[in-house]
């Protein structure tokens, strides 16, 4: 049989019983729409949380005290015999292509100015915070780069907390008091607006030599390192190792460059996707479940035609690809329509609600269309092999 | 029409297309045990969770130093304030009748090593007596830190677990000395293993006396406060009477953050659920999909079936009793998919069931009963245009037909 015939005699036998194969390839495009949308929320997701992630830059290696491999805050974190220190930062400063090194304290301080006061987190850094954070300055300028041990007392709003001490008043050079310790004011940042939940507006930043004693602690809780685009994590991690192994004897930190966190998280997230993915897959199954059915169906309909295509010579064969060739043809165009269905709802979603995190995956994409044809052949091949399997003299006295 | 012809009438149709039937069925069926299984699955987790949460206690609140004032924002974990939450703060407590128990909590991470040698960095609980109780552990050997003041730190230490079989492997632990940072310590017992817990590993831990812990981190203020009230009811009163007597003895100044146990489960019962329902939801989409085929196969019953409806017709039947006859055929389709759906989810959650006994698989009532209607639904709705289609055939044109 000719290619063209083969398509002719295929294209009847869908057009015939239009509302038959269309309910048919609803069933397929239900399902492919399902893989495709979900699909399109994960990646949105990932792609949203990643951002979220990326937004302090991708070449930071953090440094926590305490040996941990598993996530979550560690007891080092609060306090530890053995505590990473700001004369730590300062030596690793001196690692080759890095760029910045910033220790953070993190605390809860009551900060007054007047009579106004307000209960938030104070984080202590190094002068090279907004270049590792990404963070820029409005006003004033940042913390000057001040020995540790004897910075000056010096401190920076976040931009609400600008807004709730000083309304409209300028708060440059201005005293304030954080936990009863007085600090000028000199400079405010950028908004930086929510973290995962943490609200970076609503912070003070002071030097982490000031913070340390404010919070009578011996050590920091982190140092962050900021290192040259042109050298490896890998490279600068092995690096920062060996000078901390140098002072302190022993391996009692964790370093976690922000590539390895990225690529779990990202690992992770997925997973997510490929789970929803699977799950809007079921309503795929049971749409394969209809082409086997309506295949079933037709085969049994058309058992004249089959006796007929056998007695003037197709070979079994043939016959079985005609069917196959049917089903694969419902599954594509199921395919066609639920992909189409599904990329319509993603732009209107994308219009309607651009806060939604939705974006389109065109391997997902490519790969449901494929699928969905593939899908058509499986669930033709049992009808398929019973057409072929037919006996020419039975099925022409069927009728 | 009888009713019960209509209904050996649609049996009869269905028996004779046994395969398209069944095949039908499997659609439903497959539907309805997906919706089961991940709504059991979606359960067992959010029940595992919970559990954890639970055997802490439901009469627990936190006391953390420090207070942010932002609207929604997470409350301060890491705990460091200018002014020290202090022992006596956590003790100052117990003079209101809503509070039975505290336990003062100092956390650092230290090297415990021993005489041999073996060394292992973990994190150190300072804390007293109370904690036994109140996180409801419970030994495996030897016995827990001895009531004492909490102000004088005794050299002797608990060990979890795991910590006790890295540094002394099979040999009995208790009674042995060993060194956190640089004090040694007299191994008093050490703790059952308390599986996988949420927050504190207990299994990876060394438990000091608060007082041995704040000398050895050099720090006075406290990390947390573990309170336990008298009763679940007298969460709100103990929750106000901490603020008072903490504002009371830091002058004037309310600077701690008081979280429940019971909203932190409560919240966390909330998202999971809503991510299991989410998750059958997505799965439900399935019978919407099984619902379109029953009306696909009902369409062709009923073209495969135009003498027999001109036939009934003709002999006075009328038109709700044609659209009954079809109604009825796709219902009993939803209806045998639904039936074995049910079966197969149920069945495969009781196999989960006993092939991981430790995990609490439950098929929640509200799946069967979203999982069967919605089925149920999709074939009525689905069936209704076929019936229709049916029931208003001409009698003389269907019957010419053949």
């Amino acid at each position: 049989m000719r290619a063209q015939d083969l398509t002719q005699l295929t294209f009847n036998a869908i057009a015939s019983h239009r509302l038959r194969s269309l309910l048919t390839v609803l069933g397929i495009a239900v399902g492919i729409a399902a893989v495709v949308l979900m699909t399109a929320l994960g990646e949105g997701v990932r792609q949203f949380v990643m951002g979220e992630f990326t937004q302090f830059g991708t070449n930071i290696i953090a440094i926590t005290p305490g040996k941990t491999s598993t996530f979550g805050v560690s007891g080092a974190t609060v306090s530890s015999v053995r505590p990473l220190t700001t004369d730590d930062a300062v030596a690793l400063l001196r690692v080759n292509s890095v760029e910045a090194v910033v220790p953070v304290v993190q605390g809860n301080a009551r900060v007054e100015f007047g009579r106004k006061h307000r209960r938030t987190t104070v984080i202590g850094v190094g002068s090279d915070m907004p270049a590792v954070w990404q963070m820029g300055v409005e006003k004033g300028s940042f913390l000057p780069n001040d020995p540790f041990e004897s910075s000056r007392s010096y401190a920076v709003l976040g931009s609400r907390m600008r807004s709730e001490l000083f309304g409209d008043a300028g708060p440059i050079s201005a005293r304030i008091r954080i936990g009863g310790d007085r600090f000028r004011v000199i400079g405010v940042m950028e908004s930086k607006g929510q973290m995962l939940g943490f609200d970076l507006d609503d912070t003070v930043f002071i030097p982490a030599g000031k913070a340390t004693e404010l919070f009578d602690r011996e050590g920091v809780m982190e140092i962050d390192v900021i290192y040259s685009d042109q050298e490896s994590a890998d490279t600068v991690a092995e690096a920062l190792k060996k000078v901390l192994l140098v002072r302190h004897g022993q391996e009692d930190f964790t370093i976690k460059t922000q590539e390895q966190m990225l690529s779990v998280l990202d690992s992770v997230l997925q997973l997510l996707t490929l789970g929803v993915a699977a799950i809007g897959g079921i309503s795929l199954v049971v749409g394969a479940v209809g082409i086997t059915t309506i295949m079933t169906i037709a085969v049994t309909e058309r058992t004249a035609e089959i006796g007929l295509l056998c007695a003037i010579g197709a070979p079994r064969s043939q016959i079985g690809v005609l069917f196959l060739v049917e089903s694969a043809m419902l599954g594509a165009c199921g395919g066609v329509m639920g992909v189409g269905v599904a990329i319509a709802l993603v732009f209107m979603l994308q219009w309607f609600v651009p806060t939604f995190p939705v974006a389109l995956v065109w391997v997902y994409v490519a790969g449901a269309c494929g699928m969905a044809s593939v899908i058509g052949i499986l669930a033709g091949l049992t009808p398929a092999l019973k057409a072929a399997k037919m006996n020419p003299v039975d099925a022409l006295r069927a009728n | 029409m009888h009713g019960r012809d209509a209904l050996s009438m649609a049996c009869g149709a269905l028996a004779s297309n046994w395969r398209r039937t069944a095949l039908i069925s499997l659609a439903t069926a497959i539907g309805v045990s997906a919706v089961l299984i991940l709504a059991a699955l979606g359960e067992g987790a959010n029940r595992y969770v919970l559990g954890q949460f639970e055997s802490l206690g439901t009469n627990l609140l936190i006391v953390l130093p420090g207070r942010s004032e932002t609207v929604g924002g997470p409350p301060p974990l890491l705990g460091e304030t200018p002014r020290d939450l202090t022992i006596d703060d956590a003790y100052a407590l117990l003079s209101d009748s809503s509070i039975k128990r505290v336990a003062p909590v100092i956390v650092g991470s230290a090297p415990v090593s021993t005489a041999a040698g073996l060394e292992r960095e973990v994190n150190v609980y300072g804390t007293t007596d109370a904690l036994l109780g109140i996180q409801r552990l419970a030994m495996e050997k030897g016995t827990f830190l001895p009531r004492s003041d909490p102000h004088r730190g005794a050299s002797v230490c608990v060990l979890g677990i795991e910590l006790a079989r890295e540094l002394f492997a099979d040999d009995a632990a208790v009674g042995k000395w060993v060194r956190v940072g640089n004090t040694r310590f007299r191994v008093l017992g050490t703790l059952a293993n308390s599986g996988v817990t949420v927050g504190v590993d207990f299994n990876d831990i060394a438990i000091i006396p608060v007082a041995s812990a704040a000398a050895l981190f050099n720090r006075e203020s406290l990390f947390r406060i573990l309170v336990e009230t008298v009763s679940d009811a007298d969460l709100d009163r103990a929750e106000q009477a901490i603020h008072r007597i903490t504002a009371s003895r830091h002058e004037g100044e309310d600077d701690v953050t008081v979280i429940a146990q019971d909203s932190v489960v409560k919240t966390l019962d909330r998202v999971l659920t809503t991510i299991t329902i989410g998750v059958a939801a997505i799965s439900a989409i399935s019978l919407a999909v099984a619902g379109v085929l029953i009306m696909n196969v009902t369409l062709v019953s009923v073209a495969q079936r135009r003498t027999e409806i001109g036939l009934l017709k003709a002999l006075g039947a009328r038109i709700r009793d044609v659209r009954r006859l079809f109604l009825i055929e796709a219902l009993m389709l939803a209806g045998i998919g639904a039936i074995v759906g049910l079966t197969v989810g149920l069945s495969a959650a009781s196999a989960v069931a006993i092939i991981y006994p430790e995990f609490p698989i439950a098929v929640p009532a509200w799946s069967i009963a979203l999982a069967s209607t919605v089925a149920i639904v999709c074939g009525a709705v689905f069936g209704l245009m076929p019936a229709n289609r049916a029931a208003r055939l001409d009698p003389i044109k269907a019957l010419s037909s053949n």
